[in-house]
């Protein structure tokens, strides 16, 4: 597998300090750390919301650090997708439009697919992620977990390289928590590229990758099985010695 | 198809965003409208006025130059001048037969009391032409008199009624308008009548006679007077040129015009800042969603233009309702005008001009909605998603600071156009028209009475030496009388101190038993000072101090400026000297003032005020005997306040007519900006007021602070807005009045309205506006907070 995403050096002043890290096409990878250690920043900087202070972003080869600020969106748009903790829809429009805002931004521009696949493929992924009955709602009259899963949608609306995830839990109770996990890693086993940011222990434990972040500074890593393998269980047992021994 | 498939983002978020905040969009395209509508309306009305006023002149084809001439008159003279002067077009002399007020009577109503020079004539014969209402010249008959068009609703004439003039009766066969003298500001008033009938009523009244010139293109008027002067023509009167007579025609309609576009300025000021404090706080509150569009991959040109399309919308409807609007204001405020002018042709030109006008307002409120949009981008993607508490309550100090500007603003609209109308129609503003605050004036014409032989150098004639001195002496033995004074105008030549020779009428006498406003110094009171009008000042660039030096035949004396004075009247350029001045000289006319005694007439008059029925007829009429007792003697004599009443009445109805609407719309717009400013504080407030309730305060303890609050801010600006309107405003309309020749001008300020009635009801209206806009507070429910629904 070749490097999807690769972190050079990442400085964020006074936050991040050189961090470095590759993730391959389709893994799935969480970030977790204590609270202020930087992890949302880290992923601020992947996503070009923010300019790091020095350091080198790549995705796919492409360089994302250094370019304006509007090729970067442009890259959000077409190449990448992400879901926030606090679920932000637009209060102006319904669950499906808000689902289809991004692909018919896109589709503004690049005119690669006609309204008609746009509908289906915005279906299909409810559907998928079993919100399908819920797409003529306003974002207020649906569940916490249910708007969480219509984001997840909307964030893979463009297809995206990679999907990156801002504590997607985070917001959520436990089982709302557990069907959004549940789609990510569906999503990851069809072939998506997942980095997602959590101190949640049994959503870390569902990917395949932890990353541990400490000060700005990764400081440990931990292999998993891949997405979906073994018992959910085993999986949580193993992250929390591991966090145990990192000092969590 | 969903919507954003259907319609695309742009039109689905844009109508989406109307229909969710319905009430600022409405409140926004209000804004939009009433500054449109404004301009609009200044477009429509000014261009309208002055097309009508030049359509008129036109047709009438008014004379360029006029000498009002009374005495004798030797054409040949005047036809030899015509020759030697190759600008001159055209001439002829008009003959206007004056007649005494009171042997006038139109209907049943009798001219006894009107101010104006009221007099007959025959049609012109190559120009300056009196129009009928359908701008053609009427046909007149023997017997039929065509009325002048102003008289019509004063006196409610109608064709058919009868003019009694002198011994001869006509019958009023319609209306016209006359280009020189339509304005109420111009001080005569011709009845166009049969040739045959003319020769018939000559020995009922006095000939004056209207020396009239067609310049040629490009012809200064002021040159060719002074041409005409120095050949020592005719010019026993008036001078008036045709930039004077449409001056005086513009004026009268023009002030409520200004005062119009006063209102749009103020009002375009206010929908700035309240279109731009909407957006901010719509910024404000959806700060998190463009954050989250910015997240998404959307451009930030891209979500400008989202917002920026919602706006164009509502400025184009806003547009197009201010401009409907003012095409239905314009039907009313343009009635005097059409009466006096003729209608105004609405042409698809003008239509255009004021939509243009229209438009360009929207553009500046466009460009400002821009400028804050292309602002709110400074915040990075993470500040907008992360928004902090600091913004929120600055936000609420600004829309509190906002309500109380616009308190003040709407108040200073209120008090200005008020104070305009209550300055304009006090006794008081006589001083600036370059009258001393007498009761009555009497006029005393050169040549009633007396020598009216032209001595050989065409110079004045003498004034007659009995008239003057017999009205002074009965005045002075007038037990009624409290104090007058006598003052002859003589004219003359001036040297100004760059040496320039320039023509100049000084009014000479006491000038301190009735002193006129000054702006500068004090009256004359040695043959050696002379007291200059505004206007003059500035034309001669002196200043008090400096020196003039009078030209008399054969010697040059100097004088020196001891004071500069107000005078709004003939074109504003005169002079005031002490008795003794220029004795030599001949008067050109004389003018008595006279004030009645407290014990007298007057208390009587002034009392009628309180009177009813016989009391107050007697008390009238006593004066009316009064007043014919010194007609008999030789005077034309009328009352002060009945003059400048008259002179200004119609310029006075049309600023009350502006104040009224301009009122109004201040009253109606801080009804709407306190309404809809609460409202926006207490959604923006939602959580905290969810919480207030959820630890236990009651809606009704919620609600009187923020009424409290409102209402303190609110206060706050009534007051602001009477200093403003009172201070400000008298500065700014005095600069306004200055290029009039208005020097130290002081607005007449009605106090009990001023303090109690306006600021009362201005807080009533803000004060149920503030009511319903926190009505909201009673729909906010307690467990708001704990949902997260802030």
């Amino acid at each position: 597998m070749e490097d999807l995403l690769r972190v050079e050096a990442l400085c964020r002043e006074p936050i991040l300090d050189r961090v470095s890290f590759t993730m391959n096409s389709g893994e799935m990878v969480a970030i977790m750390g204590p609270s202020g250690s930087g992890k949302s920043t880290l992923l601020y900087q992947v996503a070009g919301m923010d300019q790091p202070t020095s350091g080198r972003v790549y995705l796919a080869g492409q360089e994302i650090t250094g370019i304006s600020e509007e090729k970067r969106a442009e890259i959000r748009l077409h190449r990448m997708g992400f879901v926030f903790q606090q679920m932000n829809m637009m209060g102006k429009l319904n669950i499906l439009d808000n689902i289809l805002l991004p692909a018919a931004e896109a589709n503004r521009v690049l005119h690669n697919r006609s309204k008609l696949e746009l509908r289906k493929e915005a279906e299909s992924l409810m559907q998928k992620l079993s919100v399908l009955e819920l797409k003529e709602r306003s974002i207020t009259e649906v569940s916490g977990g249910q708007l969480q899963r219509a984001c997840i949608c909307r964030s893979m609306i463009n297809r995206p390289e990679i999907l990156l995830a801002d504590e997607p839990t985070g917001a959520l109770n436990k089982s709302a928590a557990a069907e959004v996990m549940d789609t990510f890693v569906k999503l990851n086993q069809e072939g998506t590229t997942i980095l997602l940011v959590t101190h949640d222990s049994k959503v870390a434990g569902r990917c395949g990758r932890i990353l541990y972040l400490l000060d700005g500074r990764i400081c440990g890593e931990l292999l998993l099985q891949r997405p979906g393998a073994g018992t959910q269980k085993r999986r949580e047992e193993t992250v929390n010695q591991w966090l145990e021994m990192m000092g969590w | 198809m969903t919507g954003i498939l259907k319609y695309g983002v742009r039109k689905t978020l844009v109508w989406n965003d109307i229909r969710r905040s319905r009430m600022l969009a409405v409140a926004t395209m209000i804004f939009m409208a009433v500054s449109a509508m404004f301009m609009a309306l200044t477009v429509l009305l000014g261009i309208s006025l002055l097309h009508s006023i030049n359509t008129l002149m036109e047709q009438a084809r008014t004379p360029d130059f006029l000498q009002m001439h009374t005495g004798d008159l030797d054409e040949k003279s005047l036809q030899e001048f015509a020759d030697d002067h190759a600008q001159i077009r055209n001439w002829q002399v008009s003959r206007l037969l004056n007649l005494e007020n009171a042997a006038i009577m139109l209907g049943n109503y009798s001219l006894a009391d009107n101010t104006q020079d009221n007099g007959l004539c025959v049609q012109g014969q190559n120009f300056d032409y009196l129009l009928d209402l359908e701008g053609m010249m009427p046909e007149v008959r023997p017997g039929e008199v065509y009325v002048p068009v102003c008289y019509r609703a004063m006196y409610q004439l109608k064709k058919g009624d009868l003019m009694q003039a002198g011994s001869r009766e006509f019958m009023i066969a319609g209306f016209i308008r006359d280009a020189q003298m339509n304005s109420m500001m111009a001080s005569s008033k011709r009845f166009l009548i049969h040739p045959k009938d003319y020769e018939t009523v000559r020995e009922q009244g006095q000939e004056e006679y209207l020396i009239e010139f067609l310049l040629e293109e490009g012809t200064k008027s002021s040159e060719f007077g002074t041409a005409y002067t120095e050949s020592g023509l005719p010019a026993n009167g008036p001078m008036i040129t045709k930039p004077l007579i449409r001056m005086m025609n513009a004026l009268s309609d023009g002030t409520m015009i200004a005062v119009i576009f006063l209102v749009s300025m103020v009002i375009l000021l206010i929908s700035l800042l309240c279109i731009q404090f909407i957006l901010r706080l719509q910024l404000e509150k959806e700060r998190q969603e463009t954050g989250m569009l910015r997240a998404l991959g959307f451009r930030k040109k891209r979500i400008r233009q989202l917002y920026f399309t919602k706006y164009i919308l509502l400025s184009v409807c806003g547009a197009t309702t201010g401009f409907l609007l003012a095409c239905l204001l314009c039907g009313p405020l343009t009635r005097q005008m059409q009466e006096l002018y003729g209608a105004p042709r609405f042409s698809w030109k003008l239509g255009i001009l004021s939509f243009l006008a229209a438009f360009a307002v929207e553009t500046i409120l466009l460009l400002s909605v821009l400028h804050t949009l292309k602002k709110s981008e400074g915040l990075t993607i993470l500040e907008a998603l992360f928004p902090g508490q600091v913004q929120k309550k600055r936000d609420t100090r600004r829309q509190y600071l906002l309500i109380s500007f616009v308190t003040t603003a709407c108040m200073f609209l209120v008090f200005v156009p008020k104070n305009l109308h209550s300055t304009l129609s006090s006794s008081e503003f006589v001083t600036h028209m370059g009258i001393g605050n007498a009761e009555i004036r009497m006029d005393v014409r050169e040549n009633q009475d007396w020598d009216t032989e032209a001595d050989q150098n065409g110079e004045m004639t003498e004034l007659d030496e009995t008239t003057v001195p017999r009205i002074a002496a009965a005045l002075a033995a007038d037990p009624k009388v409290e104090r007058y004074v006598v003052l002859q105008t003589k004219t003359g030549r001036v040297e100004l101190p760059n040496g320039t020779l320039c023509d100049l009428k000084v009014e000479t006498g006491d000038h301190t038993v009735f002193p006129v406003s000054y702006q500068a110094g004090r009256p004359p009171e040695l043959e050696t000072e002379l007291a200059v009008s505004v206007l003059c000042a500035e034309e001669f660039d002196v200043t008090i101090g400096d020196t003039l030096t009078l030209q008399n035949e054969d010697r040059a004396f100097a004088c020196t400026v001891c004071g500069i004075y107000s005078d709004i009247t003939n074109g504003g350029k005169t002079a005031k000297g002490a008795f003794g001045l220029w004795e030599e000289r001949p008067a050109a006319w004389s003018v008595l003032y006279v004030t009645l005694k407290e014990d007298g007439q007057k208390e009587n008059v002034y009392k009628a005020e309180a009177l009813e029925g016989n009391t107050r007829k007697a008390a009238t009429s006593e004066r009316k005997q009064w007043m014919q007792a010194y007609q008999r003697l030789g005077a034309e004599v009328t009352e002060v306040e009945t003059y400048v009443q008259e002179t200004y009445g119609q310029t006075l109805k049309e600023i009350r007519l502006a104040a009224d609407v301009a009122g109004s719309t201040a009253i109606f717009i801080i009804f709407v900006v306190a309404a809809l400013f609460m409202r926006l504080l207490v959604e923006q407030n939602r959580y905290d007021i969810s919480l207030q309730k959820a630890l236990g305060f009651s809606t009704g303890s919620i609600r009187r602070v923020y009424m409290k609050k409102g209402i303190l801010f609110i206060a706050m600006g009534i007051a602001a807005g009477i200093v403003t309107g009172n201070l400000l405003g008298e500065k700014l309309c005095g600069r306004v009045l200055q290029s009039f020749g208005a020097g130290n001008f002081r607005f007449v300020v009605q106090w009990e309205q001023a303090l109690l009635f306006y600021p009362s009801v201005v807080l009533l209206t803000a004060g149920i506006a503030v009511w319903i806009g926190i009505a909201e507070i009673e729909r906010v429910r307690a467990f708001e907070c704990c949902i997260g629904k802030t």
